[in-house]
């Protein structure tokens, strides 16, 4: 790295001078290029002459701002002017550019750049095709729309066409000389430095812009996290991109003057790469992240996806959309604060979050720190403002970067939830007071930037600063267009900065000369911006959709982990309800003490209900205020005797009604609650299980219950009662069956009259086949426990059975033998 | 493919044995989960239609299935063993697996069967298991007993006194000396004198029906000492009271006696109007293992 930024010094160094001279130079300079990427490729040529007209356009951008009269509007002329022909290079050479790019890919391997080291690991997982392609379509969105239509298509097959000659350097060279004036080397040197060095500071060098604000220690960590977060960069897009542009990076640098091109290219490059590298730079969750929302990468990768790192990914989608969702300035700011309260109150409530967030705080430094890092590749002015903004110490010159340049916003506003006070001061700032500061700021920026890049890599941090000014003059000019932009962000910066520029044109347009072919330009660029926004748009509006669930599913996941991930006996809640009655509804999220009753007043909620409940019998009424009871008992953790005795109480009533479910639900949680709650009633509810058994004829189960029954248990009443009942069912002794049915204790009948009728039917088909000639329904009643002969009769006239028409008393066996057998 | 099989095996077994030895703190779950992982490999093998014949991994359906059957039954969910059952009987391979699955299968089929009252299918399993179970494995052989000799003393075949000591499974001498002499007093006592064995191996309620197979020996006795189809009521109930089944009454006679009669232990009819059982002059206590 330290090697990159060197040269990227030398570079900037180099560029710097050129920069502030050089625009009039880089003109020629570029006609020239462009002149000569035309003679190579026939197909571009068209879109050379849009660069063409551009640079006229650029050369008058430039002399309107000189004719402005203020310092400050001078020194924001020169920004300006300086982004422009930044910028009008960048969009305008894409063609061009293109093709370098593509060479430098291949060669980018081969050429043994310092910086390349550096890079190495994430170098061997680039595969070169892909880079090129990644790269491109980025570009193409904020790129592409300047260029017209027709440029971008020749655009791509060159670089393929030329690809496949892998001869690296030599093609490197090649490409180089062929494209740029091959008279002129001071001239490609110039327009490298100046080119190249934002290409550094976006890739290698953002960390040296980042010095001049920052710590260099800061700064080192930053590289060091940078290429983690590179090297850790999956194989996603992102990751793809930002290789490539590293690459690029690397590959301008050591090339050193070749590379100008390069460097109009980077910042669109920077523009997308910013977004990719933003998430790639979260050391802990990119990976995660990335993979989960690659079209959320894709579309707005830079400012969601800064911040996300420490927080959970449903956190920093939440917060991505909510920054995507508003395209101003102002909205942003909102929702900025509206995401600072959320997180901090989820910080409070959420118990699974709260993890997450005391993690935070840590890496969050560091995030910010490879957010810097990030910005600056996005652009490279922004990324110098970045570093103002980030430092404290420059809480002014971040204001002004938060305010000239959306994303910035958007970053602050992301690490704003963690807690960042930078980005609270930049976010604070409204646009309009922004403007005003930007100018105050820019200046200050301006010598800040220059001292610090003085102090720490002067040659670097001077292409940056040079940058940075144009930057501040841009969002002087259309702070407003940029914080529109800002929704956007990574992708939309491109388009914002091409707004500006056409504002700027606009404004500027004294020279009517080369700003036609600019207009014409800018106006094919246009259309092209519209489509790429709407496209942006499309993808955000994938995202929203998509992270919307998200949040649902983290909402969600936060009751359910402190439902499972905390018993309710790990986080006791005592309820401060005075409510005697409380309507059940099922939890849904955590339960909230104010609502839940406390023992005592469930106590005589208890009372209150078997008092309702014997009086009126109204068992929806009852089976509701004891489940409201059970709930409110669960949430507190109360296991007590209590506990059994609501629940005992419940069955009871739910036996009574006959609804098995509430019943089953008690018996299970009865049978837990015993063991650490013996009961008196552990022998009735025993018995109750072991009926149950035979009613669903689990032989399995009932023998596991007959494994664990005690002898004080089978001593009990109940319980040898349902054994002798068990025994007398096992053996079909329908008469003792319906003896010990008619002698069950306490509720058992009721349990019994589940399956008594099966069981009569049994004993009745015995018994039809086995007496003969009669049988006299007084032995059928008194032997399958019918309270009275009625009953009797209708259940036999139930069945089919005939009797006798001389006595009807008696029953046919012989003929209702074949009816019940049917039956 | 043999080899994936064998991998399967040994996952499933190391996945039980581990799960088996966590399953003492949370019953069940565990178990239940390796059940699932081996689900899944049983499904896997059994969607192998495409291999040949000699290397398809349905080869290991068999040994995959019997480690289920070993949970299922500790976890007491037979039920879920019937797929597996079923899709092993569709299987043209049911017959050529090795001989120790075959008797594995067979073992915990014929368990199965055994408890859903199929006795008849439940003693075919079970004599195939134990007649080729390996010889030295004496173990297994008495695990097969346990079950086989309840369900053949059911269809009525009572086991000798070698074969229950040769096992070690003299807890069944009282049984099935009580049940064969009809001694209803001795087959309480012997029942409920080893009840926590027989408890413990899933089989006292199925010793527990044997009580049927008593009281119709018991009856028949009655009916060899009277010597005639008529049979008055009151001699079964004095019968059963000298079994010192005190709170027995006419009613209760004549309710065990309609059990027999319906399940074909004894042919006949009562005649509730005499108060007499009246049963068939030929062959009135048809042998059991004639009776379904």
């Amino acid at each position: 790295m330290a090697a990159n930024t060197t040269q990227a010094a030398t570079t900037t160094s180099w560029s710097y001078g050129a920069a502030a001279d050089g625009q009039v130079h880089e003109n020629p300079e570029w006609e020239k290029a462009r002149q000569a990427l035309a003679s190579i490729n026939k197909s571009q040529s068209s879109a050379k002459a849009a660069q063409a007209n551009r640079t006229t356009g650029e050369a008058s951008q430039f002399q309107p701002a000189a004719t402005d009269s203020a310092a400050i509007q001078q020194q924001q002329q020169q920004q300006q002017q300086q982004y422009y022909p930044w910028y009008q290079q960048t969009q305008q050479h894409y063609p061009g550019y293109t093709y370098p790019y593509n060479y430098y890919y291949s060669m980018g391997p081969p050429p043994p750049v310092p910086g390349m080291e550096d890079q190495s690991p994430s170098y061997p997982s680039q595969p070169q095709p892909p880079p090129p392609a990644t790269p491109q379509p980025p570009q193409s969105p904020t790129t592409s729309d300047n260029p017209p239509p027709p440029p971008p298509p020749p655009i791509p097959p060159p670089p393929n066409s030329q690809y496949p000659p892998p001869p690296s350097q030599n093609a490197y060279s090649a490409n180089n000389s062929m494209p740029y004036p091959p008279g002129d080397p001071n001239q490609m040197q110039v327009y490298s430095h100046s080119q190249g060095r934002p290409n550094y500071g976006q890739g290698f060098q953002a960390q040296n812009t980042y010095q001049p604000s920052q710590n260099t220690s800061q700064q080192q960590q930053q590289p060091g996290q940078y290429v983690p977060g590179l090297g850790r960069g999956e194989a996603n897009k992102n990751k793809n991109q930002k290789q490539g542009q590293q690459l690029w990076h690397r590959m301008k640098q050591a090339p050193g003057a070749a590379s100008v091109k390069f460097n109009i290219p980077k910042r669109p490059y920077q523009v997308q790469c910013s977004p990719i590298s933003n998430q790639t730079y979260p050391p802990g969750e990119q990976p995660s992240g990335t993979p989960s929302s690659p079209a959320s990468a894709s579309a707005a990768p830079g400012g969601a996806q800064t911040r996300p790192q420490d927080w959970p990914q449903a956190m920093k989608e939440y917060v991505q959309r909510c920054f995507t969702a508003c395209e101003t300035e102002e909205d942003k700011d909102r929702t900025e604060k509206v995401l600072k309260e959320v997180l901090q109150d989820r910080l409070k409530d959420g118990s699974a979050y709260t993890i997450d967030w005391t993690r935070e705080p840590l890496p969050e430094l560091k995030v910010k720190q490879s957010r810097w890092e990030a910005v600056p590749p996005q652009r490279t002015s922004d990324g110098s403002i970045s570093r103002g903004g980030s430092t404290a110490a420059a809480a002014s010159r971040g204001r002004g970067g938060g305010h000239r340049l959306g994303h910035y916003r958007n970053i602050f506003s992301q690490r704003s939830p963690s807690s960042s006070s930078s980005r609270s001061s930049s976010r604070s700032p409204s646009p309009s007071h922004g403007r005003h500061r930007d100018r105050s700021n820019q200046r200050h920026r301006r010598s800040d930037s220059g001292s610090q890049s003085d102090s720490s890599i002067s040659s670097d941090l001077r292409p940056q600063l040079s940058r940075r000014s144009q930057r501040g003059a841009r969002g002087r000019g259309n702070d407003r267009d940029r914080g529109r932009g800002g929704g956007e962000r990574g992708r939309g910066r491109g388009g914002k900065a091409n707004r500006g520029r056409r504002n700027m044109e606009d404004s500027n347009s004294a020279g009517g000369k080369k700003r036609k072919g600019g207009n014409a330009g800018l106006d094919f660029h246009d259309p092209n911006r519209e489509a790429k926004k709407q496209s942006r748009a499309a993808r955000f509006h994938k995202q929203l959709r998509s992270e919307p669930l998200i949040l649902s599913i983290n909402a969600l996941d936060l009751p359910d982990g402190t439902q499972e991930g905390l018993s309710w006996e790990d986080c006791p809640i005592v309820g401060t309800c005075q409510d005697i009655t409380k309507s059940y509804l099922r939890l849904t999220c955590a339960p909230d003490p104010s609502t839940v009753r406390p023992v005592h007043v469930l106590r005589k909620s208890l009372l209150a209900v078997k008092a309702h409940w014997k009086n009126h019998q109204d068992y929806l009424y009852a089976c509701e205020q004891m489940k409201s009871i059970r709930q409110d008992l669960t949430v507190q953790g109360v296991r007590t005797e209590f506990t059994v005795e609501v629940y005992e109480c419940h069955a009871r009533i739910a036996l009574e009604k006959g609804d098995h479910e509430e019943f089953n639900q008690c018996q299970t949680q009865l049978k837990a609650l015993y063991k650490d709650n013996p009961s008196e009633n552990i022998g009735e509810f025993t018995a109750y299980r072991l009926l149950y058994y035979i009613f669903t004829k689990n032989s399995g189960d009932l023998t596991t219950e007959l494994v664990y029954l005690t002898p004080a248990l089978r001593a009990d009443v109940c319980v040898a009662h349902a054994l002798a009942l068990r025994a007398a069912w096992a053996l079909g002794n329908y008469r003792r069956f319906f003896k010990l049915y008619q002698e069950a204790p306490r509720m058992a009948s009721y349990l019994i009259d589940k399956f008594v009728e099966r069981e009569r039917k049994v004993a009745l088909r015995a018994m039809v086949k086995t007496f003969r000639p009669d049988l006299p329904v007084q032995y059928v009643q008194s032997n399958l426990g019918f309270s009275c002969l009625d009953s009797c009769m209708a259940f036999l006239t139930g069945l089919g059975v005939t009797f006798y028409l001389s006595d009807p008393q008696k029953i046919d066996c012989k003929t209702s033998t074949a009816a019940l057998a049917a039956s | 493919m043999f080899a994936v099989t064998l991998d399967l095996r040994i996952f499933a077994n190391n996945a039980e044995q581990q799960l088996q030895k966590k399953s003492k703190g949370q019953p069940g779950e565990m178990l239940e989960k390796a059940a699932e992982q081996l689900m899944s490999c049983f499904r896997v093998c059994a969607s192998d239609n495409r291999a040949g014949i000699e290397d398809s991994k349905k080869w290991g359906m068999m040994f995959l299935s019997n480690q289920l059957f070993k949970i299922y039954f500790k976890i007491n969910k037979l039920h879920l063993c019937k797929p597996l059952i079923r899709a092993i009987d569709s299987s043209n391979l049911k017959n050529d697996y090795s001989p120790a699955q075959k008797v594995t299968y067979k073992y915990y089929v014929g368990r199965k069967a055994m408890f859903d009252s199929d006795f008849k299918p439940a003693e075919e399993f079970l004599s195939y298991a134990f007649h080729h179970c390996h010889r030295s494995s004496q173990k297994n052989k008495r695990m097969i007993l346990i079950y086989l000799l309840p369900v053949k003393m059911l269809l009525g075949h009572m086991p000798t006194h070698q074969l229950l000591r040769k096992y070690d499974l003299m807890q069944f001498a009282d049984v099935t000396k009580a049940v064969s002499e009809g001694n209803l007093l001795l087959l309480n006592e012997a029942l409920s004198k080893h009840e926590t064995f027989f408890i413990r191996c899933g089989i006292f309620l199925i010793l527990e029906k044997l009580k049927i197979i008593t009281y119709r020996n018991l009856f028949k006795k009655v009916y060899l000492l009277l010597r005639t189809h008529q049979l008055p009521l009151d001699a079964f109930l004095a019968a059963l009271r000298m079994m010192q089944l005190e709170d027995v009454d006419i009613d209760e006679v004549q309710c065990i006696l309609a059990n027999l009669i319906y399940m074909g232990h004894i042919k006949g009819y009562i005649s509730h109007q005499h108060q007499k059982l009246v049963v068939s002059k030929q062959n009135p206590f048809p042998p059991l293992s004639t009776v379904s």
